[in-house]
């Protein structure tokens, strides 16, 4: 197979204040599977959409095979070969259409000679990607609504290929995917790389999924590249955090020494969530931090959102310094001064078209108010003060929340239930999607809170997180809590262990 | 493998619920009234009775495809009544020159819908709202505040052209032609939406606008065509009704909305298509009208039957949401 290259030489871009990307310079050859990574904000999905046309506004020169080319809409890159998978799979997806459709969008669009739908071929050009992919569990008839996540992202991954596709880029494509789905899409990528002449650009932030998978990799920094080189057996996720910081990082935080007071907060037999959440038990007291471990899918979600109430409890109970509380919807978990910072929280964490200062007053505005009416000038203040004492990046607490990145709107997100004042705090995936420097901020945080004598409940799949900061861990698998462990005299593996349904 | 079996069992019950709901109407009205529903010339007073709300079911359903709405819809087939008893009286155009002249002058007046919506942005529900009244004022303006029948004058008091209508314009609203109409604007709208590519491209714009746009599908375009073809079935809906009232009355059409929104709302689901679809609004107006016709044979008085009628949509619309999760 002849190879292609797609490089760029000087390219910036810069949006209204930011220099999003500063002069560079970068090569692709078709065959390679190349990891692009670096701290949230350091420019990796900007230039990929660069090359993906979805930033007409670049400068500097994109060369295909050397020839320049003016990547400027999305048609023209996908015309010439780049396609792109986006992490927010949904975005790109009509879930109301069919499999086949959803894969063949592109085509349909473009190609379809006539009015009338052929669905015979377009049905079974659909199939012939999947079987591409070597992908047997898809059915083209099935509505997208009906799918897995996995199965989302490889209905995508079957109509860039489906089309002309030499480049393509998939956006932390593992993030939402569990152990065995991650494997599957590996086996996937390596099979295209072999089997197609493609090069495969993989963002991530799990850097050792990177040397696993990847053939070469460029760390970014700031807008630009400061390091690119092959993958070796020598390649360690150290020296690449390094890069990325451009400092040595201490990988594992710290645990802060806390007084540990007595059981205040109990679950007994939880049952609900649709049966997602099975007979759970555990406590928390004082002061502790309890982690919940387990893979994707082991129900840590649904467990937190049925304890604060906005799933459906169908059985046990949940006691606050034994006294059982009555949760039947999140108003109530909060009256009972439970929190909940929920994974998705752009979705459900802050409420992204308002202010930095309203998010922050927002789960106690009685707090500031006289009579009903809002006192906007207690609001600033508490705002003010929690922009400084969790260290919000954001030009003005006036500033909207979908104008901050990843990091603030999860520190803000945290921030509004620190202003309410609760007792116990249940944080979902907190530092997914943040980059490093942002999750030492956010593990200072929610030690601080354990600190003052509340409990808090961390619930993450990132099992070398809960290593370092929780005090006691609980795994979970099918909705049942497998083990209990004492974080001090576990390990990784153990925890993997039961995360995949062995029973202690 | 129990739970999996009964949860596939609730889901095809939920997915049939309106059809199924409309075979109990049928067995419940039969049992009480016996031939006096099931017969032949009841069979037919029904179809009648649906068809109107079918055609302004299907106008909806092609608007609702690319996830558009319009209120004024019926407000509008006013108004195409208004256009097409005139032309045909006050002007004494043929038949066949008067259908012409409604369908062109509605298509017309709904550019005016189009640039509300996509050149100046105003959100569909709050445009469409506006230009309600708009279309009351401006009808009422052109017939002069009176219904435009046989034996009126014009609104400018000149003499009417023709004084009587044809055999063939009062044919358009009996059975069959009536009913011939509805199906053909049902087969129309099913055909476009499910078997070209255009259809398609508005049930993608219609399941998410994000993802059409960037796989090329020029939404713009696309909506605008959406709304050329509600026109054109607005215009219809609009010549069945004053053929039906052999007249052309004062706001005739604007009470069949919220019928035309349950048809397309109970037809949502049927079959799992969840998207509005032309033969699921086709059972829906089939349920609404069914109702109307058993309830008032079984002689509940006439003032308490949309109470009776909302209840039973209620229910349709109930099953049809139940397997929807909490958000």
């Amino acid at each position: 197979m002849e190879k292609i290259t797609l490089s760029t030489k000087g390219v910036s871009m810069e949006y209204p204040g930011v220099k999003a990307l500063k002069n560079v310079d970068f090569e692709i050859s078709t065959g390679e599977i190349h990891a692009i990574v670096g701290a949230n904000g350091a420019g990796k999905s900007t230039l990929m959409n660069v090359f993906a046309g979805s930033n007409p506004g670049y400068t500097g020169q994109v060369y295909l095979n050397g020839e320049p080319i003016e990547v400027r809409t999305p048609n023209f890159a996908k015309k010439h070969g780049i396609q792109i998978v986006y992490q927010e799979v949904d975005t790109a997806l009509v879930p109301s259409l069919s499999v086949a459709e959803n894969i063949m969008l592109n085509d349909l669009v473009m190609n379809m000679k006539g009015s009338f739908m052929n669905w015979g071929s377009v049905r079974k050009s659909a199939a012939k990607a999947l079987d591409r992919l070597n992908i047997k569990n898809i059915n083209v008839r099935t509505l997208v609504q009906n799918l897995t996540l996995a199965q989302k992202q490889m209905v995508l991954i079957a109509r860039a290929i489906q089309a002309d596709c030499n480049f393509l880029i998939l956006d932390e494509p593992t993030a939402p995917l569990s152990d065995t789905e991650t494997e599957e899409l590996f086996r996937v990528v390596k099979s295209l790389r072999e089997t197609e002449n493609i090069a495969i650009m993989f963002i991530s932030h799990r850097l050792h999924e990177v040397l696993q998978i990847c053939d070469s990799y460029t760390v970014m920094r700031n807008g630009e590249i400061v390091h690119n080189a092959p993958v070796t057996p020598e390649t360690t996720t150290k020296e690449i955090v390094e890069k990325m910081l451009g400092r040595s990082f201490e990988e594992n935080f710290p645990k802060e020494k806390v007084e540990i007071g007595e059981k205040f907060f109990e679950v007994r037999n939880l049952s609900g969530a649709y049966g997602k959440v099975n007979n759970v038990s555990f406590y928390v007291k004082k002061g502790e931090i309890v982690g919940i471990a387990g893979l994707v899918g082991a129900g840590k979600s649904e467990l937190c959102k049925t304890i604060f109430g906005s799933y459906k409890k169908t059985g046990g109970s949940i006691l606050l310094n034994g006294k059982e509380l009555k949760i039947g919807n999140p108003a109530q978990a909060v009256k009972n001064r439970l929190a909940l910072v929920p994974e998705e929280r752009r979705k459900e964490g802050v409420l992204v078209q308002e202010t930095v200062a309203f998010n922050l007053s927002a789960a106690c505005l009685d707090k500031f108010c006289l009579m009903s009416f809002v006192q906007k000038g207690k609001v600033n203040e508490n705002a003010r003060r929690f922009v400084d004492d969790l260290g919000i990046v954001t030009p003005s607490i006036r500033q909207h929340v979908r104008n901050l990145s990843g990091g603030n709107q999860q520190k803000v997100a945290v921030g509004k239930w620190l202003a309410a004042d609760c007792d116990v705090y249940i944080f979902d995936e907190p530092t997914k999607g943040v980059d490093v420097g942002a999750k030492q901020d956010i593990f200072h945080l929610i030690n601080n809170i354990a600190k003052a004598g509340n409990g808090v409940i961390y619930a993450s799949c990132e099992n070398s997180e809960l290593l370092s900061i929780t005090d006691r861990i609980y795994v979970m698998f099918g909705g049942e809590i497998m083990a209990e462990l004492v974080t001090a005299d576990t390990n990784e593996d153990e925890i993997m262990n039961y995360s995949v349904g062995t029973r202690a | 493998m129990d739970s999996a079996k009964t949860k596939h069992t609730a889901k095809f019950l939920l997915n049939w619920a309106a059809v199924i709901t409309l075979v109990l109407c049928f067995l419940v009205f039969s049992l009480i009234k016996g031939s006096l529903f099931m017969s032949g010339i009841n069979m037919v007073n029904i179809l009648l009775a649906m068809s109107i709300t079918t055609v302004f079911g299907i106008a909806a359903t092609v608007t609702m495809a690319p996830d558009g709405f319009d209120m004024s819809a019926c407000t509008l087939a006013s108004c195409s009544a208004y256009v097409f008893v005139s032309s045909y009286l006050w002007f004494g155009f043929n038949l066949a020159l008067s259908i012409i002249v409604t369908i062109i002058v509605t298509i017309i007046v709904y550019q005016l819908t189009m640039f509300l919506i996509l050149v100046c942005k105003i959100p569909d529900m709050l445009a469409t709202c506006a230009l309600m009244f708009v279309h009351q004022g401006l009808g009422q303006w052109y017939i002069g505040g009176g219904a435009v029948s046989t034996g009126m004058k014009t609104s400018w008091g000149a003499d009417p052209v023709r004084i009587q209508l044809s055999e063939s314009f009062s044919a358009i609203g009996r059975a069959p032609y009536i009913i011939f109409i509805m199906l053909g604007c049902v087969l129309v709208a099913w055909i476009i939406l499910d078997f070209t590519k255009h259809g398609r491209f508005l049930y993608a714009m219609g399941g998410n606008k994000q993802a059409a746009k960037l796989s090329g599908i020029d939404v713009k375009k696309y909506r605008y065509i959406a709304g050329m073809i509600t026109a054109v079935f607005i215009a219809i809906g609009g010549i069945m009704v004053s053929s039906r009232g052999s007249s052309a009355q004062v706001m005739c059409c604007d009470n069949y909305l919220m019928q035309s929104l349950a048809a397309v709302f109970v037809g949502r689901s049927v079959g799992g298509a969840e998207k509005p679809n032309a033969l699921g609004t086709l059972v829906g107006a089939m349920l609404v009208s069914t109702l109307e016709n058993g309830l008032t044979i079984c002689a509940v008085p006439y003032y308490v039957l949309p109470a009776v009628k909302g209840a039973v949509l209620a229910l349709a619309l109930i099953a049809a949401y139940a397997g929807t999760k909490d958000q």
